[in-house]
């Protein structure tokens, strides 16, 4: 790949107790672009997706091995901290989950976390980061509101905000559409496309069309290895695997 | 839902052959009617441009459906893009062999002039490598097509060399000229259909491979 990569995995292998879920997976996700992974069900998108920001540490059981680097350090070093990585690389999950809190408090949690207490401070990262989810006209008048009342593509929008208050470098997204109507769908897709301006974007999908409109690599991961990644381009006209072809193609089992 | 899909793929490259198969049919009548100066045969040729016509709207409409619904990527893709090419070079091929049919009642007063010169052999050459090119689509077979750039080569090495005995024949004798221009008009169009056979191979080639190539 000719773009500079921001994460690089190097023969990561991961097991859970004594089964497999990653063998040997080498992958370089490129800087302010958007990655897809695509797979059957089971083949380990999700579990390689967590190993980016260490969320397989809170599972019992689970050894890692292999290296992972995030902007060249090693993110299993001594040295490195884990809420300080999981603020650079933040996720979106399947189900869009918000606090029970207001839409305001849901935005403004993770920043407070991290230690800004002046008001007009998180005011203006609540703002913007509402407006970067592109969902800030729809809320703007009921900041108060629970975020419970939002439908699913606004929770979904807002929970993305989250997300981008604490001003990550890599967003990591797991099937972050798929209980979403089509126009929901749109709109989040639509984000995808803008947030990698200031943002790497790593997805999940099991949507082989939308894996092909909103990324610009795409790596096809197959019983837990990594079967081939390139331009999405690429991947989808002529791929250089039979195994991704019969994939995509669904000539698959 | 993929199979459903797949099997009308199989229908539709069946559909596509048959097609083929009738322009390249009208082609090679087109030629023996011109060689045997059959009047009947050559109307036989012109009759079917209709109906060549109407497979053609039937199967790219039947690509265009497929694409919209299916959403096809990689082979599929790779398979409807070769197959909207067959068909349009499937038209044109016929769609001369009309031309060239045409022809023949213009010329049917007296006998030919140097027994065609090559076109004959020039039609063999041509009408093998559309055969060729076809039959690689329906087999997946690259190798009946490797040689193709050296086959258009000879095609229009041919052609040139048509034009120039008939340009000859023509300042004999200017009674000559219209009989030679219509064989040299043939030469043209027996040409154009090698281009057309090439084409079906470079998107053969691309349907196999996902490569671009060019054949000269
Ligand atoms: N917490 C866990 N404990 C034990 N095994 C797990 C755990 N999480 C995942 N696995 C197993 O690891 C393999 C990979 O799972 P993973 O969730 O990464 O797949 P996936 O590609 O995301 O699948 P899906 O498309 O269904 O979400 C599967 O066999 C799964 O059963
Ligand atoms: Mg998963």
């Amino acid at each position: 790949m000719s773009d500079a990569a921001i994460i690089t995995t190097n023969n990561v292998n991961l097991w859970y107790n004594e089964k497999q879920a990653l063998q040997s997976v080498s992958i370089k996700i490129p800087k302010n672009r958007v990655t897809s992974l695509i797979g059957p069900s089971g083949c380990g998108k999700s579990t390689l997706l967590r190993c980016f920001n260490r969320l397989n540490d809170l599972i019992d059981h689970v050894k890692i091995t292999g290296e992972i680097t995030l902007d060249d350090e090693n993110i299993h070093a001594p040295s490195t901290d884990v809420v300080t990585l999981r603020k650079k690389v933040g996720m979106v999950f399947q189900k869009p989950n918000p606090f029970p809190k207001t839409i305001y408090e849901n935005v403004a949690y993770g920043p407070r976390v991290h230690g800004v207490r002046d008001k007009a401070e998180l005011d203006k990262i609540v703002e913007q980061s509402l407006r970067h989810a592109a969902i800030w006209d729809e809320v703007k008048e009921r900041l108060n509101d629970s975020a419970l009342g939002l439908s699913g593509g606004q929770q979904q929008r807002l929970c993305i905000a989250r997300t981008l208050a604490v001003e990550p470098e890599v967003i990591l997204m797991d099937e972050p559409c798929s209980s979403l109507d089509p126009i929901a769908t749109a709109k989040i897709e639509n984000l995808i496309e803008r947030l990698k301006e200031d943002y790497t974007v790593i997805i999940v999908t099991h949507n082989m069309q939308q894996a092909a409109r909103v990324s610009d690599y795409t790596g096809f991961m197959y019983l837990g290895k990594l079967i081939e990644c390139g331009k999405t381009g690429q991947i989808f006209e002529h791929p250089k695997e039979e195994l991704t072809e019969n994939y995509i193609t669904g000539r698959f089992g | 839902m993929a199979e459903k899909f797949h099997t009308e793929l199989e229908k539709l490259k069946a559909d596509t052959l048959e097609m083929a198969h009738l322009g390249r049919f009208m082609l090679r009548t087109a030629v023996d009617a011109l060689i045997r100066q059959d009047a009947e045969l050559a109307a036989s040729v012109v009759a079917r441009k209709e109906e060549i016509h109407r497979m053609e709207v039937r199967l790219e409409e039947h690509c265009y459906h497929l694409i919209a619904l299916n959403q096809p990527m990689a082979r599929d893709m790779r398979f409807i893009a070769c197959t909207l090419k067959l068909i349009t070079a499937s038209l044109r091929i016929g769609r001369y062999g009309k031309v060239i049919a045409n022809i023949v009642k213009e010329i049917l007063d007296k006998p030919h002039i140097a027994n065609l010169m090559s076109i004959p052999h020039m039609a063999d050459l041509v009408i093998d490598m559309v055969d060729d090119a076809v039959a690689a689509y329906e087999s997946d077979n690259l190798r009946l097509i490797d040689d193709f750039s050296s086959r258009d080569d000879t095609v229009d090495a041919l052609r040139h060399s048509i034009f120039r005995e008939g340009i000859t024949y023509m300042m004999e004798d200017p009674k000559n000229i219209s009989r030679c221009t219509h064989y040299i008009m043939v030469a043209r169009y027996l040409e154009r259909c090698a281009d057309h056979a090439c084409k079906i191979a470079e998107n053969v080639q691309y349907m196999e491979t996902g490569e671009r190539v060019e054949i000269h």
